[in-house]
């Protein structure tokens, strides 16, 4: 999806002002997300999650009201959609001090770039495993 | 042996003595305690003047009744309190591990969970009486066996942070300098003697 | 000051002859708090150390290659975050070349607006923000603050926990805490296993009545972001940040993993901000020699660094440390207002026991209640302090009726209400009844009725009735086992006939799929629309401008439990 341009002043929250451009993982609209939907099992709590158009979307407001860090937080939080919630937690705790070897980290970008296309979050990564290196907290190699 | 929890029968003295490199344990019902750096060594007493010597034998004595076995192992490289205990539980032969400070700051712990996690916490050393020692030991010593203790009960005193709060970080102070990062953790045994009356 | 004072047995009982007067100042409360002297070399100073570094920076082809007297080569892993990623390199020596004075100047001067301003500060290094702030009294801290929060509108935040982590309480609570105007309630626990049923608890009572507050549970970092994942609780906090390197590796992260963390938040939808404080340096015994404040702009940075859009400080669960030496509480007012002038959303802390004197307390708070903050309390004790398992915070239940007085006395506005009685009892019972509701649909340990009355009676866990703890961990298990989240807690709560709290918590649960939540202070108002830094700027520009409490919200805040009619001087205003 292209993303179209905000105006914050104007669009924000995008829950009031532009539903038409807020989808859950599933592909329904925003506005489906009722009682009903939820009693009848239409709804499902795979669908009370956001897509990462929105985080771009959102993105694009932080980063209009000035708030770049935020921006890129919300970009690599896009790219991140896409793992599940057992490898998210296995890589977090993965960039723990003392965790992962070099090479293991370096698996880990490696797989973010070719199995997420997550170029944003390998980047993060590398980094942590070029400065876990030079300030010794890597785990010693087994 | 009946342990009394009154600690006015002498002043005891403990000092501990090591045996070698702290190893994995084999048997499945035994606690490991890990001490501190300045346990029994630098400092003889907690942030409310309870010596060690009483805190050691009660914690012994509670292991004791529920019939488990216990072993003491000294940290040396940190004196982190989560780190110090679930060194301990990854050491005991039943996974199961008790930390404590020498401020008296204590933490039972268990190899599986996260090392910031523990089975039961007890942040508040200027609350934690011999009983509340006793009771930590006796309840390690049921997780060791496989069974659900009811958790000795939270202590809360809310004016214990103004009232402590800054000694207590003193005394962390004084305890970190005594780590020595690399040090290995060594097994030790207590030596109690009674002060001449 | 040597190891030896610390050793020095108490002097009991001399015979010195004391006045009565003596006596009485001897007895008072203040004098059971914890006083010590600064120890510099330690890091036992609040923000006047000789220690710490002198401001610098240098530039090489965009990257910052020298800062604060450290050259990057010898960068510890918090220079290196923050050279990289919390600091504009484009602006940086513009922005260091101002003196420290000019730039507290414009903090304090109306006319220079809260955008010139942090255009300033997205420049500065951790010890030029230090210089700055040293440049400002209590006064002029508070004076910035009013300019620089980021929502213009103030609110707070509460704690919601039991001594006995006995979830009835803790639904009643959260349901008074919501109808008293908190939009925020975070929970904890004795023991971590009961955390599923209490978290439960603590969602479903907060959205008794007009709902809107979001929740959270303090946990270890992981098992927290499970929760959060699970939709059991609406947004995370105690996610951790420290000012030196071997600290922050004593707590297991590092700026990257909690980086990351923040990153998995976001992309689950959860709003997160970090935590950090003065004093937790000096407290985990390893502050290198830094003044406290000095350590705690590191954090901030860190957190600008990480791209949160929040912190929780003013030192937090560290107080009594800064509290203890010269100045630590203009320092604690002072890390907020930092916090917010690099535009992060700051929820200030007051959340934390940090004295025995009820006038000390009271003077912690004005720095934030006074000009407003994004959350004027971390942590409001929604319950008496006895049962606050965060051990103690600077305000409990006992002390509501003082809080909405201060309000009514000063015309400012710390977020809560006063509620007649009738009120609160109505949202108490139906938390419980709803709490039982849903407990008996999802097979989890029953709550009797009696339960409920003590429960909706009572002040504190001293007046409830004890539950079987163990078969409630068994339960709390079986909700983690059985994979039991938010949407769950709708589903139960329309099928047992709550259909206007399932509304309401679904309309939480629901942001997630909008991201509103994620921006710089977001909030829920009472009519479930979110309201955030982007769509109530703080727009303070001198008197006369920015957030006045007045016109509804001011009528509101005039109520008291005990006010004289006017026009029938007999009687009470209702």
């Amino acid at each position: 999806m292209t993303q179209p341009t905000l105006d914050p002043a104007v669009d924000y929250p995008l829950s009031v002002h532009r539903k038409d451009l807020l989808f859950t993982p599933t592909g329904k609209s925003i506005d489906q997300i009722t009682l009903e939907a939820v009693v009848s099992g239409e709804v499902q709590a795979t669908d009370l999650r956001i897509t990462p158009d929105t985080l771009r979307l959102q993105a694009q407001v932080s980063e209009k009201a000035g708030r770049k860090q935020l921006g890129a937080n919300l970009r690599r939080a896009a790219e991140m959609t896409a793992i599940s919630d057992e490898r998210v937690l296995q890589i977090y705790n993965a960039l723990r001090p003392n965790a992962s070897t070099k090479a293991e980290l370096e698996a880990i970008a490696v797989e973010l770039e070719s199995e997420y296309d997550a170029v944003l979050l390998a980047e993060l990564v590398r980094e942590a495993a070029e400065v876990y290196e030079r300030r010794d907290v890597l785990a010693e190699s087994e | 042996m009946t342990v009394s929890t009154s600690a006015v029968d002498g002043q005891r003295t403990l000092s501990f003595s090591e045996v070698g490199p702290a190893e994995r344990g084999k048997r499945p019902d035994e606690v490991v305690i890990a001490i501190s750096p300045a346990f029994g060594s630098l400092f003889s007493q907690t942030i409310v003047d309870i010596p060690h010597a009483e805190v050691i034998r009660q914690m012994l004595a509670g292991i004791e009744e529920q019939e488990v076995s216990a072993r003491i192992i000294r940290v040396q490289h940190s004196a982190d309190l989560a780190l110090m205990a679930h060194t301990a539980a990854k050491l005991s032969g039943s996974g199961i591990g008790i930390g404590i400070l020498a401020r008296g700051t204590a933490m039972i712990h268990q190899r599986d969970l996260p090392r910031l996690s523990s089975l039961e916490l007890f942040p508040q050393c200027p609350l934690l009486t011999l009983e509340t020692y006793r009771s930590i030991g006796s309840n390690a010593a049921q997780y060791a066996k496989g069974e659900s203790p009811e958790p000795v009960p939270t202590l809360n005193d809310q004016m214990a942070r103004p009232r402590w709060q800054a000694k207590a970080a003193l005394l962390h102070l004084k305890e970190t300098e005594l780590v020595r990062k690399g040090a290995k953790t060594v097994e030790v045994t207590p030596q109690f003697s009674a002060a001449a009356v | 000051m040597t190891a030896e004072a610390i050793q020095k047995p108490v002097a009991s009982g001399d015979d010195v002859r004391h006045s009565a007067r003596t006596q009485i100042l001897e007895d008072r409360p203040v004098n059971l708090d914890g006083f010590v002297e600064e120890w510099p070399e330690v890091g036992m100073v609040a923000m006047d150390s000789a220690f710490d570094p002198e401001p610098s920076v240098r530039v090489e082809n965009g990257v910052i290659v020298e800062m604060d007297g450290v050259q990057r080569a010898d960068f510890d892993f918090i220079d290196q975050f923050i050279a990289d990623k919390a600091i504009d390199a484009a602006t940086t020596e513009a922005s260091m070349a101002l003196s420290a004075q000019d730039i507290a100047r414009m903090l304090v001067d109306p006319a220079v607006t809260r955008q010139e301003v942090i255009a300033v500060t997205n420049g500065l290094t951790p010890a030029k923000l230090l210089a700055v702030a040293k440049n400002l009294n209590i006064v002029e801290i508070m004076m910035g603050m009013q300019k620089m929060r980021a929502r213009r509108t103030p609110a707070n935040q509460g704690h919601c926990t039991s001594a006995r982590d006995n979830p009835l309480q803790v639904a009643c609570d959260a349901a008074e805490a919501s109808i008293r105007g908190f939009s925020e309630v975070e929970t904890t626990l004795g023991v971590v296993r009961y955390a599923p049923l209490v978290a439960m608890a603590q969602q479903i009572g907060s959205q008794v009545g007009t709902g809107g507050p979001l929740t959270q549970c303090a946990l270890e970092e992981a098992t927290e972001l499970d929760l959060g994942m699970r939709g059991i609780t609406g947004y995370a906090e105690t996610i951790s940040v420290y000012g030196t390197e071997p600290v922050f590796v004593d707590g297991d992260d590092t700026p990257w993993s909690k980086a990351f963390l923040a990153g998995a938040y976001a992309s689950r939808g959860i709003k997160m901000r970090f935590t950090s404080g003065t004093g937790s340096e000096v407290q985990m015994g390893n502050a290198q020699g830094k003044s406290m404040l000095y350590l705690e702009i590191r954090c901030i940075l860190i957190a600008k660094g990480a791209g949160v859009q929040g912190l929780q400080n003013g030192s937090i669960s560290c107080i009594g440390v800064p509290g203890a030496v010269p100045a630590g509480i203009r320092a604690v007012a002072a890390e907020n207002l930092i916090a917010s002038s690099v535009d992060l959303e700051c929820a200030s802390g007051n959340d934390q026991s940090f004295s025995h004197s009820a006038m000390r307390r009271t003077a912690r708070l004005m720095p934030q209640m006074m000009p407003g903050t994004d959350f004027v309390c971390s942590g409001y004790s929604t319950m008496p302090n006895y049962d606050n398992m965060f051990a103690g915070s600077n305000l409990e239940s006992d002390d509501y009726d003082d809080f909405n007085t201060i309000q009514r006395d000063l015309q400012i506005d710390g977020g809560l209400r006063h509620v007649r009685e009738s009120d609160i009892l109505a949202v108490r019972t139906r938390a419980a009844h709803a709490l039982q509701a849903v407990f008996r649909f999802l097979d989890l340990p029953p709550i009797t009725d009696a339960e409920i009355d003590a429960a909706v009676y009572a002040n504190g866990s001293k007046e409830l009735l004890p539950r079987d703890v163990l078969e409630d961990l068994k339960g709390a298990q079986q909700v983690m086992d059985r994979n039991v989240t938010g949407l769950d807690l709708v589903k139960a709560l329309e099928a047992t006939g709550f259909t206007d709290i399932a509304e309401n918590l679904l309309a939480v649960l629901r942001q997630r799929v909008s991201g509103d939540l994620l921006q710089t202070s977001a909030i829920m108002t009472k009519d479930l629309q979110p309201l955030s830094a982007v769509n109530d700027a703080n727009d303070y520009a001198g008197p006369g401008t920015g957030y006045r409490p007045s016109g509804a919200r001011w009528e509101e805040m005039k109520k008291l439990r005990h006010v004289t009619s006017a026009s029938n001087p007999e009687t009470e205003v209702e």
